[in-house]
């Protein structure tokens, strides 16, 4: 039997169901969720981590598209707030976007500064992310949205293998990661790699969500929407 | 022609041919490649886990994932590798875990290299191939995959490093199995990659394609069937064979 | 000169390498080669000079654990800053360089190198890996690489290493690489289907004619590089101490390669040690004196590199059966020596004595011992030795 954590996606757990009739993300195995922009990725991984942290799984959050200030608003735009466990440091946020001059907490404990065209920095700050939320507990979310992004800003091939070690890092400390990317935003040889690098594979395409890849299940599908409570199936 | 079993179901029933039982040929070197998520690692396992079950020794070599998550991949199929490792059929090189921080144990069956360090690598499959074939002069090998090489090194040096892997294992009597995910090299790379190998299966996710090159009987077979990921691994559907010739 | 701390490579060079020299380890896939760089930085260094390491294959971090796991302190030298890192390996994959120079894009590495050469007069740089620049830069471009840094060593006195890996590359780029170096060692293996043993030999050196010998090695942890004898026998007639000296001669907790032991039937009882002596290991085997075994000597002797003759010099009677044993291992033309043991008892004979009794030529030693008390064991150790690698 294979442990599964729920996606709070209304729906998903139930589509993902296995033999043994549990449904869900499969816990400490890698998720890529990709998909033209504007499809709702970022809604998916949003979704996913604020499930997470009010079943009191912490997560670990590295953001490269929006900024603290962003972020915020688009958790708020679904009711989902988020002060209170950064508050309580169960949300880890790398924000790797925030200009200097935006209004945005000041670094804390669970919120830190990175940059998106310094890999490195962010593998550092994941590091030490890892061992501060591996202290507390060893059940955990990981969510980067997203990789096209990192992708943008630095070489490609480089980005492949600090992916590779973050996943590494991830596994290693029995946490689940997701991954957000927009399809068709690097060639096709790193679109392939990604996907090779994770264990399961979400497609949106803004009319149908794919399971293209999932442990212990088969290929499924099922027409979702958008609401204000998010993304349902 | 000998062949070794498979341990997919079917798979062994689709290549039977005029020059040999089905399976896999013995102390040969097979490339399994498609497209990502299409249950090739799942293949590689399989096939471990049959020899192991078989008291044949196993040369594992992981770049992909730690020995840890290989071994958990195989428990959701239900193979349970533990006793191996502790008896030694099974000896690991384990290329990744070093990538996730920690520094790793180095055991007297499992050992620590690193996907950028290929001299470093191919001194551990040298020790792995004298410690496997110490104990049999026949043995499986797997390398789970070019992937994580191709993402570390130069394409080059990926091949070089694995024909060096292939003679190593080769002249040792080992029955190699390589998995690569289609579409991470340029085509030119991804052919002289084939071109290393005896075998090859294509894994499509939906249809499993066999080409086997018996050189030896100048002879090039292939087989088609669909097949299916379930529950106990892969298997490969009765209905629909083709032996193409 | 200075010299490699490598044992036997100093006497194939003829002394050492001299300053500003470059030389090439070429090793075979499979064979290890990294510590070659890692133990002549550690002697250069402990011999108070100063050096880098280049790596372009793995993280310093690793490094520093390796050298730990060879009993080297990389660590108190780098805080002495008599060494430093060239690093060309944490950008690569995303992780924080350590050094005192880092490589962020290939380009730079020829300069960034140039730099630390010059950092470092009179002392040495290892470049660890140069088979991993040349799949990424071209080869004509490599050479040229080499070329330059050899000639601002040169021009600085310092000993330019070069860790390179004999993958299948164009016969032409390694002759020419080679033809850019000083020196060349190749690191072979021994194949029996796979890899059974590995050795070294110096196959050119612009300073010395190298006289083409290839020696076995092993690299032990901690320890690094022993030159590795497979097997030296002990034999000799019933109680002359076998036994003993097997065990006073051998260290325990030496992790050797066993593979030749399973050649054997374990049902016989036979003396196995493990020697540790001066930068050598060697396997023992203690054979059984009675003339039932004579079969299993022959097998033994067919395959030992160097044997004792253990004689009890207070027991004239058994030097006829010793001297039968020595014709045994004769036909084997393998080097040996006569321990003479036992010189405390009573009646003992001297080592002359011992010759004229048995009738031997000046070309065998006979070293006089008393085993029991750990007495003439390492000269006897030293003298087959002698034997065998000459001084």
């Amino acid at each position: 039997m294979i442990p599964k954590i729920e996606s709070g996606i209304p729906g998903f757990d139930e589509l993902t169901s296995s033999n043994d009739g549990t449904g869900g993300i499969p816990e400490n195995t890698a998720t890529l969720i990709y998909g033209p922009s504007k499809t709702g990725k970022s809604i998916f991984t949003n979704q996913f981590t604020y499930k997470g942290l009010t079943n009191d799984e912490p997560c670990l959050y590295i953001t490269t598209d929006s900024g603290y200030n962003q972020f915020k608003t688009n958790m708020d735009e679904f009711n989902w707030p988020i002060e209170k466990y950064l508050d309580y440091n169960t949300l880890y946020l790398i924000d790797t976007i925030s200009d200097v001059s935006e209004g945005k907490p000041s670094q804390s404990e669970s919120f830190i500064q990175s940059y998106i065209n310094n890999p490195t920095d962010i593998m550092v700050k994941v590091g030490s992310g890892v061992n501060y939320i591996y202290k507390n507990n060893h059940r955990f979310r990981s969510v980067l949205d997203s990789a096209t992004t990192l992708l943008a800003y630095n070489e490609n091939m480089l980005i492949i293998r600090v992916l590779k070690a973050y996943l590494m890092r991830i596994y290693e400390a029995g946490g689940t990661p997701i991954i957000a990317y927009t399809q068709e935003s690097a060639d096709s040889i790193v679109e392939t790699m990604l996907k090779s690098m994770v264990d399961n594979i979400i497609r949106v395409d803004g009319e149908n969500l794919y399971i293209e890849a999932m442990k212990g299940i088969g290929k499924r599908s099922s027409p979702y929407q958008i609401t204000d409570n998010g993304i349902t199936l | 022609m000998i062949n070794i079993q498979s341990g997919i179901p079917g798979f062994d029933q689709l290549t039977v041919s005029e020059l040999a039982e089905g399976g896999i040929p013995e102390k040969s070197t097979t490339l399994i490649y498609g497209p990502p998520k299409t249950g090739k690692s799942i293949f590689c396992n399989q096939f471990i886990y049959s020899g192991l079950s078989n008291q044949e020794p196993c040369l594992y070599v992981t770049t992909d994932k730690g020995i840890n998550q290989v071994q958990r991949d195989m428990m959701d199929f239900q193979w349970l590798i533990k006793n191996y490792i502790q008896n030694q059929t099974i000896y690991f090189i384990d290329g990744i875990s070093h990538l996730s921080g920690g520094k790793f144990e180095t055991k007297n069956n499992m050992v620590s290299s690193s996907v950028s360090n290929p001299a470093d690598l191919m001194v551990k499959v040298g020790i792995g191939t004298r410690n496997v074939y110490k104990t049999s002069n026949h043995f499986r090998s797997i390398l789970d995959s070019l992937n994580t090489l191709f993402a570390f090194n130069p394409d080059q040096m990926v091949i070089r490093i694995l024909k060096a892997y292939l003679r190593r294992i080769t002249e040792a009597g080992g029955t190699g199995l390589i998995a690569y995910t289609e579409g991470i090299t340029d085509p030119k790379t991804e052919m002289e990659l084939k071109s290393l190998f005896n075998n090859t299966i294509r894994l499509d996710g939906q249809y499993i394609h066999i080409k086997s090159d018996y050189t030896d009987f100048n002879e090039v077979q292939t087989f088609e069937s669909d097949y299916t990921i379930t529950d106990n691994g892969i298997v490969v559907n009765q209905n629909n064979f083709k032996n193409i010739n | 000169m200075k010299k490699t701390h490598i044992p036997k490579l100093d006497d194939f060079l003829g002394g050492g390498i001299p300053e500003g020299s470059s030389i090439l380890f070429s090793a075979v896939p499979g064979v290890e080669c990294e510590t070659f760089g890692y133990q002549i930085l550690n002697g250069i260094i402990e011999d108070g000079n100063r050096g880098f390491i280049f790596t372009n294959v793995t993280e310093p971090d690793n490094i520093i654990y390796e050298f730990k796991s060879y009993g080297w302190d990389l660590e108190k030298y780098l805080n002495e800053e008599k060494a430093f890192f060239v690093d060309g390996s944490s950008k690569f994959i995303g992780v924080p360089t350590i050094g005192k120079y880092s490589i962020n894009e290939l380009n730079q590495t020829e300069e960034i190198i140039l730099k630390a050469i010059e950092d470092i007069p009179n002392g040495v740089g290892i470049i660890n890996n140069l088979s991993t620049l040349i799949d990424y830069l071209d080869e004509d471009h490599v050479i040229k690489i080499i070329n330059k840094l050899n000639k601002k060593a040169k021009a600085n006195n310092t000993i330019l290493i070069y860790i390179f890996t004999k993958w299948d590359y164009n016969p032409e780029l390694i002759e020419n690489i080679k033809n850019n170096v000083d020196a060349v060692v190749s690191l072979n293996s021994i194949e029996e289907r796979v890899i059974i043993g590995q050795g070294f030999m110096v196959t050119n050196a612009s300073w010395n004619h190298p006289d083409n010998k290839m020696v076995l090695f092993f690299v032990l942890q901690p320890g690094g590089i022993k030159i590795y004898i497979p097997k030296l026998l002990v034999t000799g007639p019933y109680n002359a101490g076998k036994s003993s000296f097997v065990k006073s001669i051998s260290n325990e907790s030496i992790s050797v390669d066993r593979i030749a032991l399973e050649k054997f039937p374990t049902t016989i009882a036979m003396d196995i040690g493990h020697v540790d002596h001066d930068g050598f290991i060697a396997d023992i085997f203690g054979t059984p004196g009675q003339e039932r075994f004579d079969l299993m000597l022959d097998i033994l002797a067919r395959e030992a590199v160097g044997a004792f003759i253990m004689v009890d010099s207070s027991a004239p009677q058994t030097f006829g059966r010793a001297k039968e044993m020595i014709n045994k291992t004769q036909a084997e033309a393998i080097p040996k020596i006569i321990v003479a043991n036992k010189q405390d008892l009573p009646g003992a004979l001297s080592p002359e004595k011992i010759r004229d009794a048995m009738k031997l030529d000046d070309t065998i030693p006979i070293v006089p011992t008393i085993v029991i008390e750990d007495n003439g064991v390492d000269l006897a150790m030293e003298t087959l030795l002698k034997q065998l690698y000459g001084d």
